[in-house]
């Protein structure tokens, strides 16, 4: 990135920052309510300095990179089978559907009473919020791979095998990694919810602490900070991934 | 290379591989409303080996059918494909195919498209690398070209690679469907000679899909004509022109006699009145029979 594009980004930032401090002077509105840029900034690194933070980050880290794998993993399975089999389509789109329609919020309690408080809950609630949009964006992709990509693949006797890793994967690349880039900040928000219905460590378990029994909500803010930089973070994995692997087509 | 160069001369020559002889063939497929469309009915034709052949008829006669047909991409439903005398039942590494477009790979360079039939086969990178050396030589490939993505070649270029493509595993039969129906006229006479001249080195059997009478005759040792649909033999033109071949053969008297004839052939199969045939000797040989149908 060049100056060119740096410059109105950190103008942006600015604007946003400034907009946000007016905000508090002009409703003159206490630092439990709503505190000042300033204010945040400061807890934001003494919360780091003292070492507040990285215990839970590192646990809702761990959450969502095991939970984004399996979900994927899974999502890129039962995907391509849709694609390629109207029969299981028919049979079980309507329930994937109806699984992704049911807010995860709501269906936390239930998954955390089944798979318990640990680790492994959390991981089942990402991946299951991962899940959809991946499988629908891998369906897609493998179903619209060009017919004729595929003819010529038969006609140079390519097996099951070689059909998926060099003709249908590659074509579908774009479409799966846009459900990845989908799915990746989806993930950080199944880790949280999943905090939230029970744990003992976690961003989402600090955001319950910070605003109950520390009652500091500079340190709430601090945490709502820290996640939005971890969605950013990882979503820019994604994209850079993506110009990785596609960059020239 | 392709093994076995053709004798010098080497017009029409028999090699003793890559023969096609398709006998009482019939191949359908199904359409996308429903039921089955009848391409090709009672079909009867002989390639010998070292051949090149044009396939000529109106829209929707079946060329392209009988093309995938004999690559073994569509099983017949009544008769057989052979190749050396045993029927094709797949697709088949003896068999070359081109199809209209390039058909690259968007995601590979063009080295790597040309290579993705050895990748396929199993060959080590080693031998991947000196098989592209003798296919970039063998379709005069630029060299600087290799690295580029297919949407950064030219239409002509593309189909250079696809052609190299098509010769990677040296089959003994090259079938093109309409290659270079796409390019410009000046640029598709370029690719005809340079067609001929890569047929005259190798002893590939070559069987060329066109709509245009004039590239016909300049490449083809027979024209065979198609009926329309369900598409059969109707005419089976041998072409006396001397080889080498250059632009400068179609003057030749006898493209015009020959022309005519296809053109009459056409005009009768499409079911249409050969009055066509009639018009004047010199816009014939231009006029392709696209427009016809």
């Amino acid at each position: 990135m060049g100056t060119r594009t740096v410059l109105p980004v950190a103008a942006a930032l600015g604007v946003f920052l400034i907009a946000w401090k007016a905000v508090v002077v002009i409703g003159a509105y206490p630092v439990f309510i709503l505190p000042a840029p300033e204010v945040v900034a400061d807890r934001f690194i003494r919360a780091w300095v003292e070492g507040t933070i990285q215990p839970h980050l590192a646990g809702t880290l761990q959450e969502i990179f095991l939970g984004f794998a399996t979900g994927t993993g899974a999502a890129l399975l039962v995907g391509y089978v849709l694609a390629r089999s109207p029969l299981v389509e028919r049979l079980i789109s309507p329930y994937i559907v109806a699984a992704q329609a049911t807010p995860i919020l709501a269906l936390s309690p239930l998954l955390v009473l089944w798979f318990g408080p640990g680790l492994l809950g959390k991981v089942v609630i990402c991946s299951l919020i991962v899940f959809f949009p991946v499988a629908v964006a891998t369906m897609v992709g493998i179903r619209s791979v060009d017919k004729r990509l595929l003819e010529l693949g038969r006609s140079l006797r390519a097996n099951r095998r070689q059909v998926v890793l060099t003709l249908e994967i590659p074509a579908a690349l774009p479409s799966i990694l846009g459900g990845m880039r989908v799915g990746v900040t989806l993930a950080v928000v199944g880790a949280i919810v999943g905090e939230w219905a029970g744990a003992d460590r976690g961003l989402g378990v600090l955001i319950n602490l910070a605003r109950g029994s520390l009652f500091d909500i500079p340190l709430l803010f601090a945490t709502l900070l820290t996640i939005a930089l971890v969605g950013m973070a990882l979503y820019l994995v994604v994209v850079l991934l993506e110009r990785r692997l596609i960059g020239a087509r | 290379m392709t093994p076995g160069a053709r004798p010098a001369g080497g017009s029409g020559s028999a090699t003793d591989t890559g023969a096609i002889r398709a006998s009482g063939l019939a191949v359908d497929f199904p359409l996308r409303r429903g039921g089955r469309l009848l391409a090709l009915d009672q079909l009867n034709l002989e390639i010998a080996g070292g051949e090149i052949v044009a396939l000529i008829g109106p829209n929707g006669s079946g060329k392209s059918t009988l093309l995938r047909a004999i690559a073994g991409l569509l099983p017949p439903l009544r008769g057989t494909v052979e190749l050396d005398g045993v029927p094709i039942t797949g697709p088949d590494p003896r068999i070359g195919l081109v199809f209209q477009e390039p058909r690259l790979l968007p995601w590979r360079t063009a080295a790597e498209n040309i290579c993705y039939p050895l990748e396929l086969a199993g060959w080590d990178a080693e031998r991947r690398r000196d098989r592209l050396a003798q296919l970039l030589d063998l379709v005069r490939l630029d060299p600087s070209a290799v690295g580029s993505r297919p949407f950064e070649l030219s239409g002509g270029t593309g189909q250079r690679v696809a052609l190299a493509r098509a010769l990677a595993l040296q089959p003994e039969v090259l079938l093109l469907d309409e290659p270079f129906s796409q390019l410009d006229a000046l640029t598709r006479e370029r690719f005809d000679l340079e067609l001929l001249a890569l047929w005259e080195r190798s002893a590939t059997t070559t069987v060329l899909v066109t709509h245009n009478i004039a590239e016909a005759i300049l490449v083809a040792d027979r024209v065979i004509v198609l009926s329309a649909r369900p598409g059969r033999v109707v005419a089976d033109i041998p072409v006396d022109l001397p080889r080498p071949r250059t632009l400068a053969s179609l003057e030749d008297a006898f493209v015009t006699r020959a022309a005519r004839e296809i053109r009459a052939w056409l005009g009768e199969s499409s079911g249409e009145a050969s009055a066509e045939a009639a018009v004047p000797d010199a816009t014939v040989v231009d006029t392709t029979v696209a427009g016809a149908a």
